[in-house]
């Protein structure tokens, strides 16, 4: 189930990735210490608007489901509500060591390890946690992968959904609880 | 009324996107700069359209696809009626009292698809939006039947064309003072600039009416707040600046006025909607009633007073 | 200060007859005692102005074979903390609420019954899960409770079956 990255893409798909690289609005989903590096990339220091990336209110204006931190299982329940409400073509950006093999909450009983067997990753930004400098860094690699085609996550989320949705219902039950707090 | 008109209009809607798109562009620019930042590209507002229109979108139901056309059709309808530095595409029909109803379409074409989505917050940011509609509107309403009383007219392009040839001292935000001030206030308001624009509270209410918006309809929304953005300032500067003699005077007079509105946005806090409302009612309203006063039972500000 | 600090520790030495009385730290008060003292002595501190439950939580003491639990409670007038501590049997994990002297305890014991697995009788939610959506295994804190294996099962590591590209700096290579 290797990703295949061969650009299949017809003239307009590279227009609109053209835009889609250069536009880039995000849903910081702020679970984790990850949080506290996006103000400073935001402002005077890092400035990311010069890149055309800036921040959302809301899933469904989003481009980027940015995790940032730890996920424990029960913000994980929502993390995966928030992705299926966002519209295609929509890239996930896992932050810090904690989406990558779980961090220093590798044993733990509440938060998951690795991101990527429940949501499609298309980038992992390395730290603990990775600075403005990292991020800014990360994200021009995001672009260029947006702008060749290869950020196909949202692709293959929908092409293997019955391997995400397994591996979903495997960690945590259920998607969508059913408790005296939800109806 | 021929098919000239159409061709008029059709060119004018395209013209109006991209001057205003990219006049959005540079304030995010000047924003930016005002924050020490170095800011966004000047065609970034096109690349945020295009990129929206090119996603997918989720639609909510019929009545949340048909308010966004009903509200764009309506919006661009009204930027038809627009006079602009004695250009009209469709003579005879710039009538103040036209365009706001025109102007009530579109917006209530939003208010219907917002509330169409059922999610909560939109509806919110809908009723604060209305309330904030009839918080500006008032004062500014007062402003403009003393205007039309004034000048025994109400076509914007009448009254647009009475300030010129007097020069800068002609200008009706001269002539009465006290309204072109309301004017300008009731310009924040009706863009939705800081203080007043706690209906679209991203942190707090998600950005309220926007927010199920995604994708295609996103794309529509903001062509349509360009449209909207070029109603508001295009009235102020016709009603109280003189419109334009040639379209350049005209271009520089808006581009001057809008980065002004988006300069005070810069360094505002927000105001709540009931604090809203309560400023409005009271500062601009009463000033707004002291001019009306003024020109009613001394006539100044009908002729040049000074 | 200290003079009524010392007055309050002769006062409860006095009243509630405790086991032992420590003073961790400064303005605190560790008071241990039976358990059957508990609900005397917590309805003998409410009316002598400790009107606010801040936590009440517990201890895994599993060499010794018992639970402790912890009531801290907070006097508003004095700024003294005090903490009633009661060992039970932790085979047996079973109390009876606090819930008519504090209230706000309901939750708090519910939070006890989903970490630690005691039952708090008279406290009909204390059943109910709160935090931990859909769990399936012993309370988690629990000292018998193993968090990696548990971690291991329900959190496996990937099955390698994705190519991710690092690059550090302008260098790229692939790994899988």
């Amino acid at each position: 189930m290797v990703l295949d990255n061969k650009d299949t893409r017809n003239i307009w798909e590279k227009i609109g990735d053209f835009f889609s690289a250069n536009s880039i609005w995000m849903k910081w989903y702020c679970t984790g210490c990850g949080a506290i590096e996006m103000p400073p990339t935001m402002t005077s220091r890092f400035d990311m608007e010069r890149l055309g990336m800036g921040p959302m209110a809301t899933p469904r204006q989003a481009d980027v489901l940015l995790i940032t931190g730890y996920l424990s299982t029960k913000t994980l329940r929502r993390v995966i509500y928030s992705y299926e409400q966002m519209n295609s073509p929509r890239y996930v950006v896992g932050f810090g060591s904690c989406t990558i093999n779980g961090g220093i909450y590798y044993d733990s009983y509440a938060t998951i390890n690795q991101l990527d067997k429940y949501l499609p990753v298309d980038l992992y930004i390395a730290g603990c946690m990775p600075r403005p400098e990292a991020i800014m860094n990360g994200f021009n690699t995001l672009i260029e992968m947006i702008k060749k085609g290869e950020a196909n996550g949202w692709r293959h989320y929908q092409e293997n959904y019955d391997w995400y949705k397994k591996n979903q219902l495997e960690s945590l039950g259920e998607v969508i609880i059913h408790d005296e707090f939800h109806e | 009324m021929g098919a000239l008109n159409f061709l008029y209009a059709f060119l004018m809607l395209l013209l109006v996107f991209i001057f205003q798109t990219t006049l959005t562009g540079l304030n995010r620019k000047v924003t930016a700069r005002l924050q020490k930042r170095y800011g966004a590209r000047w065609y970034q507002q096109f690349l945020d359209i295009f990129k929206a229109l090119r996603k997918d979108s989720t639609s909510h139901g019929w009545v949340f696809d048909f308010g966004v056309i009903m509200a764009l059709g309506g919006i661009m309808a009204t930027v038809t009626f627009i006079p602009v530095a004695g250009f009209r595409a469709f003579p005879g029909t710039d009538n103040v009292f036209v365009i706001s109803y025109l102007l009530a379409v579109g917006m209530l074409g939003m208010a219907m698809s917002a509330a169409g989505s059922g999610n909560p917050w939109a509806s919110i940011g809908v009723g604060r939006a209305l309330t904030n509609m009839l918080a500006y509107d008032i004062p500014l309403m007062v402003v403009i039947f003393t205007m039309i009383f004034a000048f025994d007219s109400a076509s914007v392009g009448q009254l647009a064309e009475m300030q010129q040839g007097m020069g800068i001292l002609g200008w009706n935000f001269f002539r009465m003072p006290l309204g072109g001030i309301v004017a300008v206030i009731a310009l924040l308001g009706m863009l939705g600039k800081k203080p007043f624009d706690s209906f679209i509270a991203p942190a707090e209410i998600a950005s309220g009416p926007m927010v199920e918006y995604g994708g295609k309809h996103l794309g529509f929304m903001f062509i349509l707040h360009e449209f909207m953005t070029f109603i508001e300032v295009s009235l102020i500067i016709n009603l109280f600046f003189g419109g334009g003699a040639t379209i350049w005077e005209y271009m520089l007079k808006y581009a001057i006025l809008y980065t002004f509105t988006n300069i005070i946005s810069g360094v505002m806090p927000r105001f709540k909607i009931d604090q809203a409302v309560k400023y409005f009612y009271r500062v601009p309203l009463a000033m707004a009633i002291i001019q009306g006063l003024v020109v009613i039972f001394t006539g100044l500000g009908v002729t040049i007073w000074f | 200060m200290m003079n009524s600090m010392n007055k309050l520790i002769d006062e409860i030495r006095v009243t509630l007859k405790p086991l032992e009385i420590l003073v961790p730290a400064d303005r605190q008060i560790a008071c241990i005692v039976e358990p059957g003292e508990v609900h005397r002595a917590l309805a003998y501190l409410k009316s002598s102005g400790f009107a606010q439950l801040s936590i009440l939580t517990c201890v895994d003491w599993i060499e010794d074979g018992e639970f402790e639990l912890v009531y801290i409670l907070m006097n508003w007038n004095e700024g003294i903390h005090v903490q009633l501590r009661a060992r039970i049997d932790r085979n047996e994990p079973v109390f009876n609420t606090i819930t008519h002297i504090y209230p706000g305890a309901r939750y708090y014991e519910r939070e006890v019954h989903e970490f630690f697995g005691i039952e708090f009788k008279g406290n009909e939610d204390s059943y109910k899960p709160l935090f931990l959506e859909r769990w399936d295994a012993i309370p988690p804190l629990r000292k018998d409770f193993d968090p990696q294996a548990y971690s291991d099962s329900k959190f496996p590591m990937r099955d390698r079956d994705r190519v991710f590209k690092s690059r550090i700096g302008g260098t790229e290579d692939e790994r899988s």
